[in-house]
């Protein structure tokens, strides 16, 4: 049985769209090991297994332009935004 | 600082503070305590979809059971709607404290500039809060508030009070579509910024439109301040 003190890593992708980005970095400061700024303040993945999926899936949901995608790398299905 | 986690409160008291502001308390719920720095923010659940949006904790943080945001009605959009159609007592979710934009332990800033517009006034009230009331700072502090009219100062006669009860708190708001009887600052935050002098080793931090804290940085940048002591937060 799945140790649930330890979170789900890798099951999630996060991608950023660059054009929707406004640099409001509320994604940076819920995912700072996956998320952070580049030098035009547009927000850019550090890594992908930086926070749990949890995490990841929270940092996009912060996002105030619906920026970031979150897919389920098993089923390919687009978790957020909800389509 | 403390990381971010999820806590649970409910709506206490809302108050209309004029036709475009809304004044939110909550009473946390589990876990029940926040320590946070003034100036942070909380990210709140706005839908049943899981879209959050960000709010500036405008409470002091010496306030440890509860806390209070500040919102501008206008855009209408998803967070306001869920925050207007709060009943007293219905529980929110939110993830807390977050930011980093906060009065930073700089020896070198001898004085601190508060300069918002609009909602952007949010964090400075926590940290005026903190910095005058609580960790009696006595440096001075200036705050310049620019709106667009006067009878939307809705936080005026609590800056007035903070103002007779610091000496070293200075209060400045501006009005940029004043009215011809108004006796202080018109026009842009800018413009009140030039009239009055800003010796060196001030702080300066910044809260509101994009646009905003643009030109108050180009104004800043031309007089002399370096980009170390221009703090900034940008409200969308």
């Amino acid at each position: 049985m799945a140790d649930p003190q330890v979170k789900q890593i890798g099951k999630y992708k996060v991608e950023v769209i660059r054009d929707k980005c406004i640099g409001a970095a509320s994604c940076v400061a819920i995912a700072p090991k996956v998320f952070d700024l580049d030098e035009d303040q547009i927000a850019i993945i550090l890594s992908q297994d930086g926070n749990d999926d949890e995490t990841k899936l929270l940092a996009a949901q912060s996002c105030p332009t619906m920026a970031i995608i979150v897919t389920n790398i098993e089923s390919g299905e687009q978790v957020w935004p909800v389509k | 600082m403390n990381p971010p986690k999820p806590y649970r409160a409910k709506l206490e008291d809302k108050i209309r503070l004029n036709e475009r502001f809304v004044q939110y308390k909550f009473e946390l719920v589990e876990p029940n305590e926040l320590a946070f720095s003034a100036g942070q923010y909380a990210s709140i659940k706005v839908s049943d979809l899981g879209e959050r949006r960000s709010y500036s904790i405008c409470s002091s943080p010496a306030i440890k059971h509860g806390f209070e945001l500040l919102v501008d009605l206008q855009p209408a959009g998803v967070g306001c709607m869920f925050l207007e159609n709060l009943t007293f007592g219905q529980e929110i979710e939110l993830l807390a404290p977050l930011g980093v934009f906060t009065i930073v332990p700089d020896k070198a800033e001898t004085a601190i500039a508060l300069v918002a517009t609009g909602s952007g006034i949010a964090p400075f009230r926590s940290m005026l809060f903190e910095h005058l009331q609580v960790a009696q700072d006595t440096r001075p502090i200036t705050l310049y508030w620019g709106m667009r009219h006067a009878n939307l100062l809705f936080w005026e006669d609590e800056f007035e009070e903070l103002a007779q009860s610091f000496p070293n708190f200075s209060f400045h708001p501006v009005i940029s579509q004043a009215e011809t009887a108004w006796p202080l600052c018109r026009g842009r935050v800018t413009d009140c910024l030039s009239t009055h002098e800003q010796p060196s080793g001030i702080g300066y931090y910044l809260c509101g439109s994009t646009s905003m804290i643009t030109d108050v940085s180009k104004v800043l940048l031309k007089n002399g301040v370096t980009e170390q002591h221009i703090h900034h937060e940008k409200f969308y």
